[in-house]
């Protein structure tokens, strides 16, 4: 007989058909269980970015049979893993093997293999697999039981807990039965070899190495044990097994399937393109059921292992998340919750704090690290959307969104400026719009309107135009590119950015390429755009410095010798792979590099991305970038700290002050350097203009000298005076004689008048019948006006393009407690009413996002310039027709701050009045409570007769945000066009010029500092009053 | 018809400084405009204010007699219109004031006059009265005119005009009032005083701020009570918040408050980014200390000392002992 071995030895028929019920039980369960779970994973959402299953299995099985996930940044783990793995697969498919045989070829056909050669080759191999598991498992205890890597440490320190939670306990629990469940299932096998060895002791024994040193071991045992102990090992090693595998789609074991399903599923893309929100339904993730199934697959399959705890700047710096436990919060949750709704607990607050999703930097270090290919920042960010959907965001967070809705920057910056860091080169950038170019520059915020950031921006223009290179500029066309702002989860404002730009790229003159500094600009360009319209290809400016200095465009003259490290920024290095541009770029101009520990695709970000920029940071915490300075001080001798990002350079150009390494060494922009090594400062770069505009210049500078001296020699032979001449050149400085057609009306002759202005006679438009209280609201979209305008010829006003057009801040909280009053009423609407053109309707729409019901708009020509008293009698004529039971003005406009509208409407209508309200209250009654504030913070309370004219002041409510999704929904809401016709209008007050009030540089004070405090004393008096 | 009415204004018993600053502001175009300069009082017991407001210039005191201690907007707006109905003024002065503001575009709109708020410019010009007020943030100036007017009401900002000092020999004389129909429409209540840690940058009219120049969280409380003892709201910069050496409200800047109300701004060791600009560049006068003579706040500050801040601090510190 050829060497097998019997299976089912010693088995009545009975127990085998027993055991065999229990072994299609326990697969039973065990199927039963995987399809619960996908069942689960079914009620999430599509997952655009599935790769589909032939290219994601095909990238699944290489990580897998590398292990290179497993092996990064933990080498140790990675072979334990391996070892546990690779053993437990030759296993399963060693029973495949037997199974296959013994259960179908050998009843149906005969066919028997398992079986000489064979059989001992298996037999040596399987030893080796079940060795090799055994192995791993030793080693993972030892790594958790006595090296406890502070990574898999489940207590939160980093959000200040003491003790480990209730589920983190059991978490521990759960790895270390994982492991000796495995454990005890491997070792009963082979205690079960070792018997059948002592046993059968057969010739082929050393095949088996494992039972055959334990069959020796146990020699020493009578018959009757052994063949007991070979019984009972038999049924608790097929017990234990059987038990494994129905385990297997619960606690720890499940990540061995859901892991294979992630890691299958990944999107190549994931976090560099992040999903469009969903046609027609919540913006965000505001439940559970809201999520991918992608994102329900994730939440099964992390390990626990710890990867992106360590890695995530957030955790380091001290703020409230880790991408893990973010990940187990979030399961533990659908772990009840399996995809459905969970009433009385909500998915953000009660699961997740809101904290937690602002503390992410989207840096990817979790995504990238991850083992199982979780993708938490995309995640993170879809919760955001819901924050922002919801209006719970931090009050600068929400200025700034709406500083970007509004400019086109978060700089708070006229969009006319964004170009003005050019002014100070030598020369001209092409403008894009009407010229075509080689390369369009997109420019980018920080490195607009950052001054630091600006110098880097004149350094690499210098550089483009010293190599030749023909670059130009959407100037003002440009707005910012919105990476961070989806990445806060302002979707619907990201959509209207890309929108403009691809706009202005599309209109502007032909371009091969766009360049850009920012790796945030350059990664939404690059990944984002293209699922929105055509662009062009994207390159950084270091992939351009490197190709400039390898073509020999640009000549390195002084090698710099320094000593740097380079910090790769996120969105360009681990998001985007350009690793190696900087790198050689540095290699070129002389630099010795010297690599932080953590490099490339494990750089630390900065914590400027994501959006993190506009938040505030927590009083007391920590910086990344702090952390990220101290890493680099650390490697000794180095002489700058290099950047190639904008946001980075700030970033740490702040953090190297506040981590008190200001004389361990600088931070520079890469292009700095650059600059240096080809001694740009040696170039002339100014604008040659062409030859023949220099001839006629001088031309025509020649004639105007001769013919102006011969006019004055004329003119001195006569003897005409001089007073009588026409003024030789205009009176610029001058301050002009008011304007001709300012005819001096003599003063009123004799007669004092009070003739009461009336209200406005408006034509009658329709209004839907009162349903509950009506509010009004006047808006006013006031004009911000630049540091860069000129007047009109007349001076007597500015022209519209100076201005960015906005929501007047005072009517917006006017409207706020419009709506909180309405909604405590729980009935009701309100009216917004505004005056302006069609170009005005922008900040009702804003206010019909909100929540307002609708809105009048009035206009006619006259009301172009009209002041305060006019503005109010035409609402007067629309409070007439809309006969509010209650208006909310605000207190004054950010642009004019007459403080009048309030006053006057309530006066024209005849209605009682408070004014520089902050607070009010109102049920619907006869009366109403009103806090007014006095100067110094004083309030005073009082009760008024409705209906009333209340005029609010800021600070009394926090106006809600309207997300860019909410402006377009509010497209349908009904507005009402009202012609103004020009009737006699009595206007209070004319404009006889506008000026610019006399500033200059700061006037030194000079003398020693007694001196110096006393001018200031002095100045204090002047200004405070005496009391001071 | 000529002469110039003011309107004085009080709370809770005390004169405001604006009221004094209005008769400063009427001896501007006095002379030119010609006839009396009358001051209103209105209130329970006006006469207790007349003696203060008998500064030299001041023709007339009114005493308007009402029923309520307190402001009530459209009593004082009925006070004045009785006055300027039996006066015929051509100019009528009222503070920029939480008060001033909500009844002085009512009276505007009543006697159909020429009007303008936050004047602190006013002359007369060959079309008659000019006024000059700030717009677009302050940004520019802007000079009105009032053609066909035969009254002006104009608000006039604080502090833009110096009371005269002494006493004058004004008459005194009372007003005759009727506040039928305006009663019970309006109520007061109580007033409550302002919480003491309520820190409001953007209503505050004078402003002493601190920069990373401060250096330290422990220097903070030094500037703090310095602050305190000059009668200033303590503002910061952005990294003096962010690193949790203030609270947030203090944060003058982009990301901060806007110092709106601001008319003095001192700055110590504040290097002036753009972000912080943003909040405090529109202030008139802006006192900067900083050790960088090229620092940016020097371009918006009108005076500036290029001095360690701490050294500055001694020196204040012993100037107002």
């Amino acid at each position: 007989m050829e060497d097998t071995r019997a299976l089912f030895w010693n088995l009545s028929p009975f127990a085998v058909t027993a055991f065999y019920l229990l072994g299609f039980a326990a697969m039973g369960a065990s199927i039963w269980g995987i399809v619960g779970a996908i069942r689960k994973y079914q009620r999430g959402q599509p997952a655009p970015g599935f790769p589909g299953w032939t290219a994601g299995v095909g990238k699944l099985c290489a990580d897998i049979l590398t292990h290179r996930t497993l092996r990064r940044r933990d080498a140790f783990a990675g072979m334990a893993h391996a070892a546990i793995f690779f053993g437990f697969a030759l296993l399963f498919v060693g029973t495949a093997i037997i199974t296959l045989e013994y259960d179908i070829l050998k009843p149906l056909f005969g066919i028997t293999y398992w079986k000489g050669a064979f059989f001992r080759f298996f037999g040596l191999t399987l030893d080796l697999a079940g060795l090799s598991v055994l192995a791993g498992l030793l080693l993972m205890m030892w790594r958790r039981g006595v090296r406890q890597p502070e990574k898999l440490d489940y207590r939160r320190a980093y959000a200040g807990e003491a003790k480990a939670r209730p589920a983190a306990r059991k978490w521990k629990r759960e790895d270390w039965i994982f492991l000796i469940a495995l454990f005890v299932i491997i070792a009963t096998g082979f205690a079960q070899e070792g018997l059948r060895h002592a046993m059968e002791r057969p010739d082929w024994s050393v095949w088996e190495p494992a039972g055959h040193w334990l069959g020796a071991l146990f020699s020493v045992l009578d018959k009757d044990t052994l063949h007991q102990a070979r019984v009972m090992n038999w049924w608790f090693h097929g017990l234990a097994a059987l038990t494994f595998l129905v385990a297997l789609p619960w606690y720890k074991a499940k990540h061995i399937l859901a892991a294979l399903g992630s890691l299958a599923a990944r999107d190549p893309l994931a976090l560099r393109r992040l999903p469009k929100a969903r046609e027609g339904a919540a913006a965000g993730v505001g439940k559970i059921a809201d999520f991918s199934w992608k994102d329900l697959l994730d939440l099964d399959a992390c390990a626990k292992c710890g990867r992106c705890h360590e890695a995530c700047p957030a955790r380091a710096a001290g703020y409230p998340l880790s991408p893990r436990d973010f990940i187990l919060d979030l399961r533990l949750h659908n772990n009840v919750a399996k995809g459905r709704d969970l009433p009385g607990k909500r998915l953000i607050g009660d699961v997740i704090d809101p904290e937690t999703l602002w503390s992410c930097r989207t840096c990817g270090a979790c995504l990238e690290i991850c083992p199982v290919g979780i993708e938490h920042p995309v995640k993170i960010v879809k919760m955001r959307r819901q924050l922002v959907e919801s209006d719970q965001i931090d009050p600068l967070l929400r200025a700034t969104l709406d500083t970007i809705g509004a400019s086109g920057n978060s700089f708070g910056e006229p969009a006319r400026k964004r170009a003005a860091w050019t002014r100070e080169l030598e020369f001209t950038i092409k403008d894009a719009r009407k010229e075509s170019a080689d390369l369009l520059w997109f420019v980018g915020d920080q490195a607009s309107f950052d001054p630091r950031n600006q110098q880097v921006s004149r350094t690499v223009a210098r550089l483009f135009r010293a190599a030749k290179v023909d670059f130009g500029l959407l100037y003002d066309g440009e707005k910012t590119a919105g990476n961070d702002v989806r990445r806060i989860g302002e979707e619907g404002l990201f959509e209207s950015l890309v929108e403009h730009n691809l706009g202005e790229m599309a209109r502007a003159k032909a371009f091969r390429r766009v360049v850009t500094t920012d790796p945030h600009t350059f990664n939404t360009l690059c990944n984002e755009y293209p699922e929105f319209g055509e662009i062009t290809p994207v390159v950084h400016y270091t992939e351009l410095l490197r190709d400039l200095l390898e073509c020999g465009a640009l000549v390195v003259k002084k090698p710099l010798g320094l000593t740097v490290t380079l910090h790769d920024p996120c969105h360009l290095g681990r998001l985007n792979r350009r690793y190696d541009a900087p790198r050689r770029v540095l290699e070129q101009i002389g630099c010795r590099l010297t690599e932080m520990p953590r490099n490339r695709d494990n750089s630390f970000c900065c914590g400027a991305g994501g959006g993190r920029i506009w938040i505030p940071d927590r009083p007391g915490s920590q910086k990344p970038a702090e952390l990220r300075m101290r890493e680099a001080a650390a490697l000794g001798r180095i002489d700058v700290f290099v950047t190639c990002c904008p946001k980075d350079l700030t970033m740490f150009e702040d953090a190297r002050k506040t981590a008190g390494l200001e004389k361990d060494f600088v931070v520079e922009d890469i292009a700095d350097l650059v600059a240096k090594a080809v001694a740009l400062d040696t170039f002339d770069l100014r604008d040659l203009p062409a030859l023949t505009e220099k001839i006629t210049a001088a031309i025509a500078e020649r004639v105007a000298l001769t013919v102006a001296k011969q006019i004055d020699d004329v003119l001195a032979r006569r003897i005409l005076p001089t007073a009588a001449l026409p003024a030789a050149s205009p009176a610029a400085a001058a301050p002009p004689a008011p304007a001709a057609s300012a005819a001096p009306l003599p003063p009123p002759a004799g007669v004092w008048q009070a003739k009461p202005v009336a209200p406005a006679r408006l034509p009658i438009y329709e209004i839907p019948p009162k349903n509950g209280v009506r509010i009004m609201v006047p808006v006013k979209q006031i004009g911000k006006l630049g540091d860069d305008f000129v007047f009109t010829d007349d001076q007597r006003a500015i022209p519209d393009e100076y201005f960015e057009h906005l929501l007047n801040e005072w009517d917006d909280t006017a409207l706020e407690e419009a709506l909180r009053t309405i909604e405590a009423l729980e009935g009701g609407e309100v009216v917004v009413v505004t005056i302006g053109p069609d170009g005005a309707e922008d900040a009702m729409r804003k206010a019909l996002a909100k929540g307002a019901h609708r809105g009048v708009r009035v206009w006619g020509e006259h009301l172009a310039d009209a002041d305060p008293i006019v503005i109010a009698s035409v609402l007067a004529g629309i409070a007439l027709q809309e006969k509010p039971d209650l208006i909310f003005t605000g207190a004054q406009s950010g642009d004019q701050a007459n403080a009048a509208t309030g006053a006057a409407l309530a006066s024209l209508l005849g209605l009682p009045r408070v004014g520089m309200a902050v607070k009010t209250r109102w049920e619907g009654g006869a009366t109403l409570q009103v806090t007014r504030e006095l100067e110094g913070g004083v309030q005073h309370n009082v009760e008024i007769d409705a209906p009333a004219v209340i005029a609010m002041q800021t600070g009394g409510n926090m106006p809600r945000y309207a997300t860019m999704r909410m402006i377009k929904l509010a497209r349908e809401k009904p507005i009402a066009v009202v012609e103004a016709a020009n009737e006699d209008v009595c206007r209070a007050a004319r404009i006889n010029r506008l000026f610019v009030p006399q500033t200059t540089r700061a006037a030194m004070l000079e003398g020693g500092a007694d001196e110096i405090a006393a001018k200031v004393v002095a100045i204090i008096r002047e200004k405070m009053g005496e009391k001071t | 018809m000529s002469g110039i009415l003011i309107v004085a204004e009080h709370t809770r018993g005390v004169l405001a400084d604006s009221s004094a600053d209005l008769i400063g502001a009427a001896m501007a175009v006095k002379a030119q405009l010609g006839g009396p300069v009358r001051v209103l009082v209105a209130g329970d017991v006006p006469r207790v204010f007349a003696e203060a407001l008998n500064r030299p210039g001041v023709d007339e005191i009114l005493l308007a007699q009402t029923d309520n201690a307190h402001f009530d907007a459209a009593v004082s707006e009925a006070a004045v219109m009785a006055a300027a109905r039996a006066h015929e003024p051509a100019l009528i002065l009222i503070g920029h004031s939480a008060s001033g503001v909500s009844f002085a575009a009512a009276l505007a709109v009543q006697l159909g006059s020429g009007f303008a708020a936050d004047v602190f410019g006013i002359a007369v010009a060959a079309s008659g009265l000019r006024a000059t007020r700030g717009g677009y943030g302050n940004k520019v100036n802007v000079e009105l005119d009032f053609p066909g007017k035969s009254v002006v009401t104009l608000t006039v900002r604080g502090a833009s005009f110096k009371a005269p000092e002494g006493h004058g020999d004004a008459r005194i004389t009372t007003l005759p009032l009727s506040l039928d129909g305006i009663k019970g429409r309006y109520r007061h209540m109580g007033f409550e005083e302002a919480p003491a840690s309520d820190i409001d940058v953007s209503k505050a009219e004078f402003i002493l701020s601190i920069g990373r120049g401060v250096q330290d969280e422990k220097n903070v409380p030094r500037f703090a009570a310095l602050a305190e003892k000059l009668g200033a709201t303590l503002g910061c910069s952005r990294p003096v918040a962010d690193s949790g050496w203030l609270p947030k409200p203090h944060q003058v800047g982009l990301t901060g408050k806007v110092a709106s109300s601001c008319k003095l701004y001192i700055a110590l060791g504040i290097s002036g980014a753009v972000q912080h600009q943003h909040g405090m560049k529109h202030v008139e006068t802006i006192v900067a200390v900083n050790t960088d003579a090229n620092a940016p706040i020097y371009n918006v500050a009108t005076h500036g000392c290029a001095m360690d801040v701490f050294v500055f601090a001694d020196a204040l510190e012993r100037c107002i002992g």
